[in-house]
């Protein structure tokens, strides 16, 4: 994999400097791809390439090179107007050509490449008794460090403010390092209110600490990948690569690293529900609120000493287990005015009550479906961790089997069993994100048998793996295991081809409230 | 400490004691000790405000990577202030954070504090106490921090009925400090401080 990415950059270098990035994936299209044998068919569809932190910020050069040869001005320049259209370039062209260019300038905060001179002269505050200095005695004092330095030691931007060399450096040291740069990554001049942006040149020549440098390059490149949907960081901690795609899509995309992910959400591939689902499962299970929820509607305090109730039953009156106070659950008032009949709360209004009641019903219902597809989804969680265990047992076996004649090629099933095994469990785990705020209808019915088919085989699978394979002949097993994983395969991808033809046919109806 | 932040210390620092803008708004900064990493600041309260008449003593702490990063500055003169912490002098000031600029110098700090003074911003408020004071009861703030201002800084009139009202706690036994604080937050009622104090 990695001599194929050598070659193609290799490649790029030389002869294709100036391409688009459409040729650049034609040629990918030739070359086989990168790609984790578990999503091979996924993949194949979906061109991607997966790109090194030094190779994004060529791409990045490559980019503004791009626009350059259009619009004749400095390559920094050009990258801090690109920041500003968030890596558009037809809407920089666009803008570039039909509008304002002074006022475009103004804007993206960088002074014109076009009107130097002046501008220089008219942004000089505090600079100019320096700069008048500079050519009468050649000695200037740094507003920064407040030494007497000779003129050639001071260095500035086009806006006129000059700083000595060292001051310069730990200026952006510390900006760079101390997260100073914002979310374009941009450094203003050391001006008092100046805001003048340094570009890129002049930080990568002030600055000479290697580690400094880097950081530097992935602040860049960070919001040159951020604004770019094609692109998108590898989500794995310290992993550092970035995966570009041909067209921006929910598709699993397979890193350097290993880590298998969504293009379009970051997240684990998550086939069959959808992002923006999933996304909305996650905020609901991270909030954590639904407990409190429960908590809030169905306890009270003890209106006397205090303690927590919880409600058990639909009777009203309520004895506290502590100080054995009699109350009313609904209006937390003594019990004995309210008579012997159910529910005769004269401090509250029939239907008042009644209202409360139902939203309280209400809600431990929502909470008890909740609970139902949330405790699906994090056992086949769960389960799925403890898959480094069972690969390491399922090695055991295949030394075994190794010994005992079998070829290395001939048990490599075991291994496949496993891999199919965890490809079932994480679908099911989000096809009760999907099932959760699916509505019922004629193909929901259908969904959840398939759902059910899956669940069936996969434990099945899991239990042989785990238990009953010690007990069989070795001759035996072969045939046992593939039977088993090749039924799961076959039961997935009849879940998956039914969702996915929902998807297209819209047939999927969603409840907003869940 | 570093080169840059000694040199430049140094240098601001003589600036400062020949200024004429800084002499004319009586502002005054010396060492507190030979290494430049701790500054004494002194402003005078501004006039036709609660502080005039006052002095108010500045901490001002220098880090190794000045001017690159801000000093860290705070009241030792204990003040009255909406912005600025009756109990530990800390102030919130963006010149201070993230408006902080590599070019910033000690005298455009010390007019910063007096323009604070002048002009405090109760919502953005380092002390709620004060802050709340501040938007409910204007007046009943003036002369709190008119009080502040004799007890701590040094103004020469004070304000009778408050003195009286210290000194009652104080006869009572109480710490005075405490029971300018007590009766400062419950609007100079005398029993409510007490009941503060002793809570
Ligand atoms: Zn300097
Ligand atoms: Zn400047
Ligand atoms: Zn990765
Ligand atoms: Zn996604």
């Amino acid at each position: 994999m990695n001599s194929e990415d050598d070659l193609f950059y290799n490649d790029d270098d030389s002869a294709h400097e100036m391409d688009d990035d459409d040729d650049d994936f034609v040629e990918m299209g030739i070359e086989p791809e990168p790609t984790s044998t578990n999503e091979k068919t996924d993949v194949e569809v979906f061109l991607y390439e997966v790109l090194t932190t030094e190779q994004i910020v060529q791409h990045m050069v490559d980019c503004i090179k791009e626009v350059n040869t259009v619009v004749q001005i400095p390559a920094t320049t050009t990258r801090i107007l690109l920041n500003h259209f968030k890596w558009d370039k037809e809407k920089l062209m666009d803008c570039y050509y039909d509008g304002d260019q002074e006022k475009l300038f103004l804007e993206a905060h960088v002074i014109s490449p076009f009107k130097k001179t002046p501008n220089a002269k008219k942004r000089t505050t505090r600079a100019t008794s320096a700069a008048v200095a500079a050519s009468v005695q050649q000695e200037v004092t740094c507003e920064i460090c407040y030494l007497a330095l000779p003129a050639t030691l001071m260095t500035g931007l086009e806006c006129g403010h000059k700083f000595c060399i060292q001051c310069w450096t730990e200026y952006l040291t510390t900006k760079i390092m101390d997260e100073g740069m914002g979310q374009v990554g941009t450094i203003s001049c050391a001006a008092h209110n100046c805001d003048i942006l340094v570009d890129d040149a002049t930080v990568m020549k002030l600055v000479k600490d290697p580690k400094v440098k880097l950081k530097y390059q992935h602040l860049i490149t960070n919001s040159f990948v951020e604004c770019n949907r094609l692109l998108r960081w590898c989500p794995m901690p310290d992993c550092g690569h970035v995966v570009k795609v041909q067209f921006f899509d929910s598709k699993p995309v397979s890193c350097n690293c290993g880590h298998i992910f969504c293009f379009a959400c970051g997240e684990n591939w998550h086939d069959p529900v959808r992002c923006m689902w999933l996304k909305r499962w996650i905020k609901k299970c991270d909030d954590d609120s639904e407990t409190s929820n429960w908590i809030a509607a169905n306890t009270k305090e003890c209106p006397k000493c205090h303690s927590t109730i919880e409600k058990d039953g639909g009777c009203n009156h309520m004895v506290c287990k502590k100080c054995r106070f009699d109350f009313c659950w609904v209006c937390l008032g003594p019990w004995e005015p309210h008579g012997s009949s159910w529910y005769n709360c004269n401090r509250y209004d029939e239907d008042e009550a009644k209202k409360a009641r139902d939203s309280q019903e209400k809600s431990r219902s929502a909470l008890q479906r909740y609970l139902f597809y949330c405790n699906r989804y994090m056992n086949h969680m769960q389960s799925l961790k403890f898959e480094s265990k069972l690969y390491a047992s399922i090695r055991l076996k295949m030394e075994e089997m190794q010994q005992h004649n079998m070829s290395w090629i001939e048990v490599q099933f075991l291994k496949k069993a496993v891999d199919v095994l965890c490809q079932c469990r994480q679908t099911l785990m989000y096809t009760y994100v999907f099932a959760f705020y699916l509505r019922k209808n004629n193909q929901s019915i259908i969904f959840e048998e398939n759902q059910k088919d899956l669940e069936n085989s996969t434990e099945h699978l899991s239990e042989y793996l785990e238990r009953d394979i010690t007990s069989d002949m070795l001759v035996d097993i072969k045939q046992k295991v593939q039977d088993k994983y090749r039924y799961c395969e076959s039961r997935r991808k009849v879940l998956l081809d039914h969702v996915h033809e929902g998807y297209e046919r819209e047939l999927w109806d969603y409840l907003d409230s869940a | 400490m570093a080169n840059i932040a000694t040199a430049r210390i140094k240098r601001e620092f003589k600036e400062v004691v020949k200024s004429e803008e800084v002499a004319k708004c009586n502002i005054k900064l010396e060492l507190k000790n030979d290494s430049f990493t701790e500054l004494r600041g002194e402003i005078a309260g501004p006039p036709d405000t609660p502080y005039e008449g006052g002095n108010f003593i500045l901490d001002i702490q220098i880090p190794a990577t000045y001017p690159f990063n801000p000093p860290v500055v705070k009241f030792v003169t204990k003040i009255w202030h909406p912005n600025i912490s009756s109990v530990t002098g800390a102030v919130c000031l963006d010149i201070l954070k993230d408006q902080w600029w590599v070019t910033s110098v000690f005298d455009y700090i010390c007019l910063s504090f007096q323009a604070l003074l002048a002009a405090p911003e109760p919502d953005d408020p380092q002390d709620a106490v004060v802050a709340n004071q501040y938007k409910e009861s204007k007046d009943e703030f003036k002369n709190t921090a008119r009080h502040w201002t004799y007890a701590y800084a040094g103004r020469p009139t004070a304000s009778a009925e408050y003195d009286s009202k210290v000194e009652q706690l104080k006869n009572m036994g109480f710490d005075e400090h405490k029971a300018r604080v007590a009766l400062s937050t419950k609007h100079w009622i005398v029993e409510q401080a007490m009941e503060h104090i002793l809570s």
